[in-house]
């Protein structure tokens, strides 16, 4: 197992670690890493992944049009709104 | 013993209580309980309107089949109105605007909420400590030493602590590795994980959506079937959920088999296990054989790679669902300059240990140069795991096994996040599975404590389950 950059896994996680907590979370996940490095063993050559663990087929309904959400439903727990907008902070220039 | 489902309908329709007297017994346990089972409970003038049309159906003489019934429901099922937090900093200011699937059931029944139950934060936990809202206390005590307070099990802890502690009739949870059937066996009560795809997972708050699954948490087995019975339907809004015919629960539930029933106990299951573990499955096999079922032994090849397996695909699952909360459109906002800011700190602030751990983990196996290495080696797994149990399927009606490996532990006493994953390992093999399982009290450890057993049976065959655990629960008689 190659060593773990914590700042890169975090920064594809969205998440900014506490300088003081990068260790703890870095050795954690080695520690896990490490435990779960068994599955490496097991022959799966000739074995398809399994997604759907029950494989039925997923039941189609008919496109029709339905009623639902409004407008100020979506926006009802918005943190921060703008008339029938998300609003957040200027993206671009 | 704990009134049930019919003996309280029957006490409804006889008129020895009624719909509005039943809850404010239930509310009053609710909001004494010194458990920390609830984060939310809801008080009669709130539910007012339900508690009035179930009494006057009951006077009309046409209850529903929960009529009047009062539920917990975890936290983690979104509803209407009633603020939803997942038992997680980011979602508590969160009031859905709509009903989950199962809950919607549930209403359509006549059951009426009593609150909302505490569970690790988004369900990831098996002790119920990961919570936002605190730990939930078991209502059990050792009797060795009557001061400590331990661990109800988890994710769905709050819900087990609150049937076992009296402060609802039964309450709904959500098993992802074992979080109803788990919590279940070290409260002393039964806990249902249905087959994958036959409760919809439309409107719980997202984990791992190939694992997820909805279920009762009860004091007996004939009210998981009432559960089961208003829960169990196909749903259009969940692209898993089963669109086979379902049947009903209830008939035939006391009745003896009509074949003979084979059941499978895996020994590599019991090896290194404590004599409490052990005298459970005895017992339960003494009980069993009385009926003329037959016991065998049976080996799995893949339980070896179980946790691991579990470990990688359910916190990539979670990694990417949790993707979610971005502090934009719903949930707690950190504020920063830019919008990446707020991302960053929203997320970083709003997710306790627990749950950054697993979104660090499901990132790192699903990044770029690892993915094939992990994620899809664990899928691959999870193949030859199904095989294995349908394997055995094949050659037993039912596979007995200990539900957890030990009996609840003191509050804080498990630091590493391994330990604590190692509680599942009876429950997590089935989860990935898919199969369904249900614990069912066995019987007590020398210290006191309860301790569970659990049957698996195969796909959407909850009938036949639920019918041999109401045999094995009766001849146990752990509830007298």
């Amino acid at each position: 197992m190659s060593d773990i950059d914590i700042k890169r896994i975090s920064y594809l996680a969205k998440l900014k670690l506490p300088s003081e907590k990068e260790e703890f979370y870095s050795n954690s996940l080695k520690d896990i890493i490490k435990w779960v490095d068994n599955l490496k063993k097991v022959d799966t050559s000739k074995t398809e992944p399994l997604h759907n663990v029950t494989e039925k087929t997923v039941s189609i309904r008919n496109d029709e049009v339905s009623k639902s959400n409004s407008v100020d439903d979506v926006l009802s727990n918005a943190p921060e709104r703008a008339q029938n907008f998300f609003k957040v902070p200027k993206v671009v220039e | 013993m704990k009134n049930s489902i019919s003996q309280i309908k029957k006490a409804l329709i006889e008129k020895k209580i009624s719909v509005g007297e039943l809850y404010d017994e239930y509310l009053a346990k609710a909001k004494s309980g010194n458990n920390n089972s609830f984060n939310l409970v809801i008080d009669r003038e709130n539910n007012i309107s339900s508690i009035n049309d179930s009494q006057n159906r009951y006077d009309n003489g046409n209850p529903l089949p929960l009529d009047g019934i009062p539920l917990g429901i975890k936290d983690l099922f979104c509803t209407k109105g009633i603020r939803t937090t997942a038992s997680s900093k980011i979602l508590s200011n969160y009031i859905p605007n709509y009903e989950s699937f199962v809950t919607q059931q549930l209403l359509n029944d006549g059951s009426i909420f009593i609150g909302k139950n505490n569970c690790d934060e988004f369900a990831m936990g098996s002790s119920n400590e990961t919570s936002y809202f605190g730990p939930v206390i078991n209502p059990w005590k050792n009797k060795n030493s009557q001061k400590d307070n331990l661990v109800p099990g988890g994710s769905s802890g709050g819900s087990a602590a609150a049937v076992a502690e009296g402060s609802c009739v039964a309450s709904m949870g959500t098993d992802t590795g074992g979080s109803i059937r788990q919590p279940a066996s070290l409260c002393g009560i039964v806990g249902l994980k249905p087959t994958f795809g036959s409760c919809s997972r439309w409107g719980i708050v997202a984990f791992a959506s190939s694992l997820d699954q909805a279920g009762p948490l009860t004091n007996c087995v004939e009210d998981a079937a009432y559960v089961l019975n208003s829960i169990n339907k196909h749903d259009f809004n969940d692209s898993t959920s089963s669109n086979h015919q379902r049947e009903d629960y209830l008939v035939d539930i006391n009745n003896s088999f009509e074949k003979k029933i084979k059941i499978g106990i895996p020994s590599d299951y019991l090896e290194d296990v404590s004599d409490d573990i052990l005298n459970q499955i005895d017992n339960t096999k003494k009980a069993l054989s009385k009926h003329g079922i037959e016991f065998v032994d049976v080996k799995f090849k893949t339980t070896e790679y179980a946790l691991s397996t579990y470990y990688i695909l359910a916190p990539a699952e979670a990694s990417s669902n949790l993707a979610r909360y971005d502090g934009i459109r719903y949930g707690v906002r950190e504020d920063g300059e830019s919008l990446d800011d707020i991302y960053l700190n929203s997320r970083t602030k709003g997710f306790g240990d627990e749950v950054t751990r697993r979104i660090l983990i499901g990132a790192y196996v699903l990044s770029a140069g690892y993915y094939d290495a992990y994620y899809r080696q664990a899928q691959k797994v999870r193949r030859l795991i199904k095989n294995d149990f349908q394997r055995i399927l094949n050659e037993v009606d039912f596979i007995l096994t200990p539900t957890t490996p030990n009996e609840a532990f003191k509050i804080g006493d498990k630091l590493d996040p391994i330990s604590m994953y190692k509680n599942d390992i009876y429950t997590v093999p089935t989860s990935l599975a898919g199969l369904p399982g249900i614990s069912i009290p066995s019987g007590l450890s020398k210290n006191g404590l309860p301790l569970g057993v659990q049957f698996i049976g195969n796909y959407f065959e909850e009938k036949l389950l639920l019918q041999l655990a109401a045999l094995a629960e009766k001849e146990l008689s752990f509830n007298e």
